[in-house]
Formats: structure tokens, sequence, C-alpha cells
């Protein structure tokens, strides 16, 4: 008999069944006895629409949005009709990036080329610095630049257009209040996707937010990135919007047909409670949403869960008017710890809140260290982190 | 006298009445209106305690070596003694970024190519991204370049490489243990008054949200070239090394002649206190003093501890929480804007840790929000003023 090669025979013996480790990812699985590290179940997730009704009730939605009709997308799909929707009501709108015009590598600009001319809608070369180098100056000579950065690891080459250019223009321009590049917008998927490593993971959005003149915009679905996306195009300052890679294909909800913005700089309270506010933004609001439905039922107690949504400026008094309420804060990021957005919400709320804090603000980011290929789910905050963090809270 | 020397005697007289027009109004404190300044006055670095003004102080210092030969040395002098010192004691440290050659523009580098040629000291293009990618290289292959960034305005051009490369650098290594040890990154950083938006910016908080450098800043000569030794000559990861520009002349202090290094994991408690710790580094560290002297006259007995950070990451967490246990009261001050910047990491880390310790939230004193125009510097940063304001603030709560 030809025996198998090693990794063949390492298998896993459940018992029932035994199933090849080989072929699992294990990098990207979890435990086979897990009681909170469980996949996050899309197709159930608070968080999300799961009908059109739930999806047209949003009150921050205009009513002639609310009386039309939604459909059924996901992530990409909304960023793809939010661009659709731009180009077509606004001809100064160009979107342009590496690989775009094909449809882009997560398909967001699916069709979009050929719908609207491949003098609107184009590649650009690999060179980060000279995409938003060029979308900086189509924004201020009165377009809406659209500049795609394939991956928000790779946004770094850009980083002086942006901090010492984009930033400031509006600043340098003084009384000229006609100089702006307020039409510019910075797209870039970001995060952890479960095999990205150390380039296709990184989550830099609170780098933008230490120099003034940026706004920094992280949606949590379908629908938010559409009403985001199309409020970030319309902003008279610079945007830089963040797209959870992972929920491109798994976050798929209700989101309604017709255009509309939401607001920047407006957190949102995803779910009220009494005893403690989880501050969060992005896919972790998913990890944190598992957690509370666990902690609620073992604790006992109420958890009220904020979406920051605008990272900056972002909505302080939404944020400490929660904490002031509820005395207890956890914020929870994918991004290091250390000078992240935790430690800023942090910082902010013992100031504000002093009083009235039962507990210390926790800080559930990722560790201090870089996202190596196969250690990413213990790098990156996971439900037990989370529910541990709770449960600290509510014991301090 | 003629009509003209009459009408040139005229002019002289109105230009001296015009005077105050001609000098530099963002640079200068306020005078006149009959008022003495009582905070807000320039400080005086010949008397500042941050200072060693005689060799006789430098045991108040851990680290600095005593009894031996010193020099009296503004903060330029002291780099270029620190990277004349490296470039003796090891064949592997080169020198180069923009016009490091004639000894750059703040002198640091004066005379450094004559001595050790210019296949070790020498000029670079005008490419940031290129100067860091080829010190990333030559540090991989062993070198210890000490690289220089003409104003840290301008190293975000270098930040792919500081952030994609060489802070992971260590870490796609793996076993083979494989650093960029010895490789410093140095760069003039901060305020000096008419600096404007570009030759101001001080970015060192961007530097502490990825990890894998170490981001350092001496707030003396003294301090300058201990921990720039350490830098070059000790360290196993990638040093960001910020020299607050404005100190480079006004800094004049003795400083050890030979060859000494200072922990880079270490903060340092400058003054000691028991009712409220302050945080700082670099040059807000003399605003800082000046606004203690005032407050502690008029605090009854209570004192005020003065800490400064020297590395910003990874930062002596336990100095820090040391110090707020005792005093209870705790506040924070840079230049940089307040949003995301350290204070923010120390105060969210003080609150975690001390939580039931804390008499009062933690103050962070920062730039305001917004970019530092030319005429509005000493409006932006935190002045002595703010810093007493904040102080009297804390003791009240």
């Amino acid at each position: 008999m030809i025996r198998p090669p090693l990794h063949h025979r390492l298998v896993v013996n459940t018992g029932k069944r035994l199933y090849n480790s080989a072929l699992h990812r294990a990098y990207s699985s979890h435990p086979p006895s897990a009681r909170l590290n469980v996949p996050i179940d899309y197709a159930t997730t608070p968080i999300l629409h799961h009908t059109s009704k739930s999806a047209l009730s949003n009150p921050e939605l205009l009513t002639e949005v609310r009386n039309g009709t939604a459909s059924r997308q996901n992530l990409f799909q909304a960023v793809n009709s939010a661009l659709s929707h731009a180009l077509s009501s606004d001809p100064s709108v160009l979107l342009f990036g590496e690989d775009v015009a094909f449809g882009g590598v997560f398909r967001c600009s699916m069709n979009l080329s050929s719908e609207f001319g491949s003098d609107r809608v184009f590649n650009t070369p690999l060179s980060e610095q000279g995409i938003v180098g060029f979308a900086i100056g189509a924004a201020m000579e009165g377009a809406k630049a659209i500049a795609e950065v394939q991956f928000a690891d790779y946004v770094y080459p850009a980083f002086d257009q942006l901090v010492n250019e984009a930033a400031k223009v509006r600043f340098r321009a003084g009384a000229n209040e006609e100089q702006t590049c307020g039409g510019l917008v910075v797209r870039m998927p970001t995060g952890g996707v479960g095999h990205g490593a150390l380039y296709h993971s990184q989550s830099p959005e609170s780098l933008f937010t230490h120099i003034p003149g940026l706004r920094v915009i992280l949606p949590r679905s379908p629908a938010q990135a559409k009403g985001l996306l199309l409020a970030a195009i319309a902003c008279p300052d610079p945007c830089i919007f963040l797209e959870p890679k992972i929920l491109y294909r798994a976050a798929v909800e209700q989101v309604p047909t017709e255009p509309y913005t939401l607001p920047i700089s407006t957190a949102e309270v995803l779910k009220q409670g009494t005893d403690i506010t989880i501050i969060s933004y992005g896919a972790p609001l998913y990890t944190c949403s598992a957690a509370i439905e666990k902690a609620e039922k073992d604790f006992g107690c109420s958890v009220e869960l904020i979406d920051l949504r605008t990272i900056y400026p972002w909505d302080r008094q939404a944020v400490m008017g929660s904490v002031n309420k509820t005395g207890r804060a956890i914020v929870v990021h994918e991004s290091m710890v250390n000078a992240g957005v935790g430690a800023e919400v942090a910082a902010t709320i013992q100031e504000g809140c002093f009083l009235k804090l039962e507990a210390p603000v926790q800080r559930v980011a990722g560790w201090t260290t870089h996202m190596g290929l196969i250690y990413e789910r213990f790098n990156i905050p996971d439900v037990a982190r989370v529910y541990d963090a709770i449960r600290v809270a509510l014991n301090y | 006298m003629s009509v003209t020397m009459v009408n040139r005697l005229g002019i002289a007289r109105a230009i001296a009445t015009l005077a105050p027009l001609q000098t530099r109004n963002y640079a200068t404190h306020a005078t006149g209106h009959g008022r003495q300044r009582r905070l807000n006055t320039p400080p005086d670095f010949s008397k500042s305690s941050l200072l060693h003004q005689t060799p006789q102080t430098f045991s108040n210092t851990p680290g600095l070596p005593r009894g031996g030969a010193s020099s009296r040395l503004n903060l330029c002098q002291a780099i270029n003694s620190a990277l004349r010192t490296a470039l003796s004691e090891s064949n592997e440290v080169l020198c180069f970024g923009e016009d490091v050659a004639f000894g750059g523009v703040f002198r640091c580098t004066l005379d450094l190519q004559s001595q050790f040629g210019d296949a070790r000291v020498f000029n670079t293009p005008i490419t940031e991204q290129g100067i860091v990618g080829a010190a990333i290289g030559m540090a991989a292959e062993g070198a210890k370049p000490v690289v220089e960034i003409q104003f840290a305005d301008y190293v975000f051009p270098a930040f792919d490489q500081i952030v994609n490369e060489a802070c992971k650098f260590r870490y796609r290594e793996g076993h083979t243990g494989a650093n960029l040890g010895g490789m410093v990154i140095r760069m003039p950083s901060g305020g000096v008054g008419h600096g404007a938006l570009y030759h101001t910016q001080s970015p060192e908080s961007l530097f502490s949200h990825i990890p894998g450098v170490k981001v350092v800043i001496p707030r003396s000569p003294s301090q300058a070239k201990g921990l720039l030794l350490a830098s070059i000559l000790k360290a196993k990861d990638p040093v960001i090394f910020m020299e607050p520009k404005i100190l480079y002349r006004a800094a004049v202090e003795e400083v050890p002649d030979e060859l000494y290094t200072l922990p880079l994991d270490k903060a340092e408690i400058v003054k000691q206190g028991a009712d409220l710790t302050i945080v700082s580094y670099g040059r807000p560290l003399y605003t800082c003093m000046q606004a203690i002297a005032a407050a502690e006259k008029e605090l009854g007995g209570r004192t005020i501890e003065l800490i400064d950070l020297r590395t910003i990451y990874p930062w002596d967490r336990e100095t820090v929480l040391e110090s707020v246990s005792r005093t209870g009261r705790a506040m924070v001050v840079h230049e940089s804007m307040v949003n995301y910047g350290v204070g923010s990491e120390v105060a969210a880390t003080i609150q975690e840790q001390a939580f039931l310790i804390l008499k009062a939230p933690i103050k962070r004193l920062g730039g305001w929000t917004t970019h530092t125009g030319l005429a509005w510097e000493k409006f932006i940063f935190p002045d002595v003023a703010r810093i007493y304001d904040g102080i009297k603030e804390l003791m009240a709560f």
C-alpha cells in the first residue's frame, strides 16, 4: 500500500466523522467545540436588514426613499449602486484606480466603464501617489474625483498627498472659498479577511485622524455604505472611505433602491442598553453583536452598541451621552491598540464622563503585532475577548 | 540742515514709531499696553533646570557618565558629537540624506564627510522614499545607516517604506533573527516660531500605531547624544529620532565627551512631585516647567511631577503609572493635535490601569485641531498659560 503523505494523515477524529485537515484552511476556521468563537451568521445577525420593511423604516432616510422599494445586495453591489447613482446624476463625477475599468478586484465598479464611458471610469497606473495626487488636482478643478486604492495597505505611498496636500488645501486657500478639494473621495478595502496576511489586512483609519482636514468614514453594511458613500461624494471636505473587505460578499441585506445619503459625523445606536456601552465600527460590530447576545443571556445585562460610522470627526455627543447613561464602556477595533481609535475614544470618555464611570474604559483591539497569515484570528478581537471584556466591566 | 536731511530725520522718526510692524509678530510674545506678561514669557534656557548648566548636575540624570570631561554644546552640536562617535565606533555606520555632506541645514553633520569620507557620509537626491528605502536595504545587509529626513513634515513620502517595509522586516524574517537594528531615521520636528504648514509638524503619534519602530524624542543635548548612540549602536529595531528643531540652538548645556548610551525603554522623572503628574516630551517640557514654577507658587505646598517620555513608542508605562499611583492626577502635554495623539494613548492607558486612584480626569493639552499657519503658531501650541490653567483646573476638580 502506498502510504499517503504525512499531511494527509493528520486528521481530526470527531468520533462521528473524519475530515482532512490539509484541505481545511485551519487559519480561517473555528475550533470544533467553540461556544463563543463560532463564525458570524450574517443571515441572522441583527445588524443587517433582512427584510425590506426593516431597511425602509430607517428614520435617517427621506420619506420618498422610505416609500420606495428595496433589493437584496451585498456590500460590493451596494457600493456599485452608489457609484452608479453618482455617475449618472453628476457629470463631474470621475471614478478611477487600479483595475477599476474591468470591474475592480472586488467588483465594486462592475459595468460602470461600459455604461459611463472610459473618460469617466478608467484605469490608472500602479501608483497610489499618482492616483491620489491626480485625484486632488482633479477635485481642485471641480471634479468629484473618486479614487480607488486597491487595498488600504497600499495607501501609504499616497500618505504625503493626503496629509500634506489634500488635508491642507482648504486651509491654504484662506479667504479664497473656491479653492477646495472637497470633491475628493478615496475608497479602499480595509481590514482582516481571514487570509490577507501582512499586506491585505491592515486598518489604517486612525492614521488619517491625527491631521485635521480629512473625514474618515467606515460603513458597517451595504445599506450604510450606499448612503455614506453618496454623502461622502457630496461632502465639501475630502473623505477617506474604508470598506471592510470581508463584508463585500458576506454582508447581504435589503438596500433601498432610491439614492440616499446618511449623515456623516453622526454615530448610530444599533442597540439600546442600560448597563454598558460598546463602541465600534466596521466588521468588529458583528463580533460585538454576537458577544452581546451571549453575554446578555449569561449575565442578565443590557448592552448598548454604537457604530461610530465616521471615525473622524467623530460623534462625541452620542458616545458620551450613552456612557453617561450606562457608566461603562468598551471600544472594539481591529487595528492595534496603541494610539488607535480606542485610545481617542477612551481618553475622551474619561474626560467627559469621569464622575459617571463605574469601570475603566476597556479597549479590545488587535494585539501589537503584525497580521501574520496563520494567526489572524488570534490577533483581531474575537467574540470571546469582547464577551470577557463585558464580564470584566460588569464585575469591576 | 538741508531739507533732505530734515526729511530723512522725519522719516527715520516715523520708521522708529512703526518699528513694531517690522518685528516678527508671530514669533515674539506680545508686549506693550503697559502690562507685564506674567506667564507667557519666553523661556530662559540658560537657567532651565532641564539643562545641565554645569557638570555637577550630571548625577541628577540617571545614565549620564559623571566625573569625565564635558563640553558646552547645543543640540545640533550634541547630535554632531553622537554621529561622529558612532562613525568612529563602527565601520558599519553610514550617514546620508539631503544636504548632509556640507554639514546639513541644521549643521548636525558638520565636518563628518571630511573626516569619514564620502563613501560613508554623502548626499542623496530629494527623495525621502528613496532615502529610507535605501537605508532599509543597507540595514538588511548589515549596515547601520543613520539617515536624515530634512524636516519631519517631509517624512510622509517615506511612510510606506517605514510602515510596510521597515516595521515588518523583523517579523517577516521569522526565525532567521535578521533585523534592521542600527537603522536610524533622524528628522527635525516641531514648531520653531516661523515654520508654518511644512516645517512645524510633529508626526510622532503616527508611527506609534504600527508595531516595529521605536520613536524617540530627546529633550536636550545630553539626552540627544545618549539616545542617538543607543539607537545606532544598541537598538534591535529601527528608530525614528525626532529632534525638536527649536532646541537646536536654544538648548545649550554641558554634555559628557565620552561615548555613552541612555536606555531606549525608560521615561525619566525630571522633577519630583506629589500631587499631579505631567507627562510630556521634547520642547513642551520647557513650557511645562515654566507653568509648574508659576503654579506651585499658588498651590499651597502641593507639588507637581514632570515626566519626560523620551521614547514615545514603545513607551514606559511602568514609570508613568507608578507616578500617577502616587499623585492621582495626570496631564499630558504635546504640540501635535489632541485627537489620536500621544495624549490619547497615555490617557487611555492610565484610566485603564489606575482607574480607582484617579482624583480627576486626565487632561490632554495639545495643539488645537488646525494646521499651523504662519501667523498663529503661538496660539495653537500649548503655552504656559494653558498649562497653568490646566494645572489649576485639575487641582481644583
